[in-house]
């Protein structure tokens, strides 16, 4: 059997409010395989998208360690994450995250600025995303101009155009409408198979089962099942 | 440099307020350090000439250069009440070369028993173009009555006291130093170490105790040094060289320079502390604006941290924009500060009655030095903050 792409050890987050302590996720191991599509299910406040922020290197876990392709990306230093973030992996958040005075373009290129690749290189990318999810013609709109099926449709050409081997999306498709949400993963599903990307996923069941390989349900912190 | 450029002007009136912010710290500072130039030109341009003179010479046990002429016997060189040697001309260039001496010049003071008058009378002769001699004895500014020192040889001006005395006017001759001597002019030259009853030009002085008084001397150039000292901080310094380096001199000054040295020290630290206290407030203050803009941004900073943007991009940025905006700030609160000297100087507007608001244009980098080190310190809070914050608590305001 090959080696997990992605496992997680013991993961723990505690959280403090108001002097009290409450556990987000409470001792979770798991590990996911290279072009995987790995589905984590459960109710608003259950904590998945803690579990997928803990993956990713996005928040510091209390306890516990996560490795991805080998790499504990929980005792890097900033800058070595950094260099993970940019080239490996890709984070759709349920909210967009999409700079409110940036366009369109400026948005999907911000991912693009710290490769340091050529300004005509950055264009061909960008140009030929925003083609594929029939976007071009909204480039220099900002994003309070675009519908919200738009705006998401941006934030994954975002996640998109860096090429990561992973892609961690919280509630991809929680926003958008029914068409949207459909096209939304027909492209992440086209990813997995044409460009062997694997995929972790959060939702509270927007999502349906069968495009994922391997789902878990998380409940109170903890796997449910 | 894009982003850069972008990141400062998409937040237009939070730029404007960071710049604003510089603007008027460095506006702040410029004036106080403007009317603390002021003050301390004025003020220390007093007190720098207070008490910066002293005389030199040698002290002598018994009477030297002796008159023959019968009328006036028990003449000497004086000073200061004691007699003293005769000095060559050469020693005044010794003296000169000592660092912080502005000037020093010679001085001959003689003193004699008069019969006719019967009192002594003493008659200095001085070197009417040397500032040590006019502080060291006498100047045309003392002048209360008459002419100074018109260069008729046998001229003299007279000590106010000496004139009351002896019911002296302007025009009176006096039959006394083997001769006739006219009063030119009275003056109350005030306390100084080299007062005389009367005074003339040093040549006539020689001249008079060479053919008048038929003195006996092998030279008559001096018997006083008058020296003047550039600062009077510096005086005790002079001094202490011109003693170890002419042990056999005796130096003599009153000690008014003193406490003009410490109050100008007083000052230049009062304006020492002024410009520290100001730029720590121009720290805090851009401190405070910086982490404010941080705290602004630190959502958009979390997406960039999560999209791979390293903490050492994300801090030069921080950084860039801090010294971009303490730049344009500094340079615009210059030229506001600038033009408001030059309006309150061009409508008159004084606050220490004399001199016009003065600023040293040499002062200016050191200016924009300190906003752009402002800047830098301001920077480093939202610098470790930034380093010391996971992406996800930034964009989910956990921090």
């Amino acid at each position: 059997m090959s080696n997990p792409y992605i496992e997680c050890l013991s993961l723990s987050k505690q959280y403090s409010r108001n002097n009290q302590r409450f556990s987000a996720i409470d001792d979770i191991s798991l590990k996911i395989n290279r072009n995987e599509a790995f589905l984590i299910k459960g109710r608003s406040g259950a904590g998945k998208s803690t579990l997928l922020n803990l993956m990713c290197g996005l928040v510091r876990p209390t306890g516990g360690k996560v490795f991805i392709n080998g790499i504990c990306i929980t005792d890097l230093p900033n800058d070595s994450l950094s260099n993970v973030l940019l080239n490996d992996i890709g984070i759709i958040f349920q909210s967009f995250n999409l700079l409110p005075t940036y366009n369109i373009y400026e948005n999907i290129e911000i991912a693009l600025v710290p490769k340091k690749l050529n300004r005509e290189m950055v264009q061909g990318i960008i140009i030929s995303y925003l083609e594929q999810f029939d976007l071009k013609d909204k480039a220099h709109l900002l994003p309070s101009e675009l519908s919200v099926g738009q705006q998401q449709k941006v934030a994954i050409i975002r996640t998109l155009v860096k090429e990561p081997s992973v892609i961690f999306a919280d509630e991809p498709t929680g926003s958008v409408d029914e068409i949207s949400a459909s096209e939304i993963l027909e492209h992440l599903i086209n990813l997995k198979m044409h460009k062997q990307v694997t995929l972790v996923m959060a939702s509270h069941g927007n999502i349906p089962d069968k495009i994922a390989d391997r789902i878990i349900e998380i409940e109170n912190g903890r796997i449910k099942k | 440099m894009k982003y850069l450029i972008k990141e400062i002007l998409r937040h237009r009136w939070r730029t404007i307020a960071g710049i604003s912010g510089y603007a008027i710290a460095v506006l702040f500072i410029l004036l106080v350090v403007s009317v603390s130039m002021t003050s301390e030109r004025d003020s220390v341009g007093i007190l720098k000439s207070t008490g910066t003179h002293f005389i030199v010479y040698i002290p002598s046990s018994s009477s030297c250069c002796s008159p023959t002429d019968n009328d006036a016997s028990d003449g000497s060189l004086t000073a200061e009440g004691g007699y003293t040697m005769m000095l060559n001309s050469d020693l005044i260039y010794s003296v000169r070369e000592i660092p912080g001496v502005k000037d020093a010049a010679p001085y001959l003071l003689y003193k004699i028993f008069d019969r006719y008058y019967n009192c002594n009378i003493s008659l200095g002769g001085i070197d009417t173009s040397s500032i040590a001699a006019r502080n060291n004895v006498c100047a045309s500014t003392n002048l209360i009555e008459g002419r100074y020192l018109s260069g008729n040889t046998d001229e003299v001006v007279a000590e106010e006291s000496f004139a009351m005395a002896h019911k002296l006017s302007v025009g009176d001759t006096l039959k006394t130093y083997g001769g006739r001597l006219v009063v030119g002019g009275i003056v109350n030259s005030g306390i100084k170490p080299g007062k005389a009853d009367l005074y003339a030009p040093i040549e006539h002085v020689r001249t008079i105790l060479k053919d008048s008084l038929n003195c006996i001397s092998t030279g008559f150039d001096m018997n006083i040094i008058v020296v003047e000292v550039s600062d009077a901080r510096i005086q005790n310094r002079v001094i202490s060289q011109l003693k170890e380096k002419m042990s056999y001199l005796s130096v003599s000054s009153y000690n008014c320079y003193q406490p003009a040295s410490e109050v100008m020290s007083v000052i230049e630290g009062t304006s020492s502390a002024l410009s520290i206290v100001i730029f720590l407030f121009l720290i805090i203050f851009s401190a405070k604006t910086q982490i404010t803009s941080l705290m602004e941004r630190i959502r958009e900073i979390g997406i960039l941290k999560s999209l791979g943007w390293s903490d050492s991009r994300l801090s030069r940025q921080i950084l860039s924009i801090s010294l971009i905006q303490s730049l344009m700030g500094a340079s615009l609160g210059i030229i506001i500060g600038l033009g408001i000297i030059n309006l309150l100087n061009h409508y008159q507007i004084r606050i220490f009655n004399s001199l016009e608001f003065y600023f040293q244009p040499d002062k200016l980098p050191l200016l924009l030095y300190l906003s752009l080190a402002g800047a830098l310190m301001a920077s480093i809070f939202p610098i470790i903050k930034l380093h010391r914050t996971k992406a996800g608590d930034m964009i989910n305001n956990y921090f």
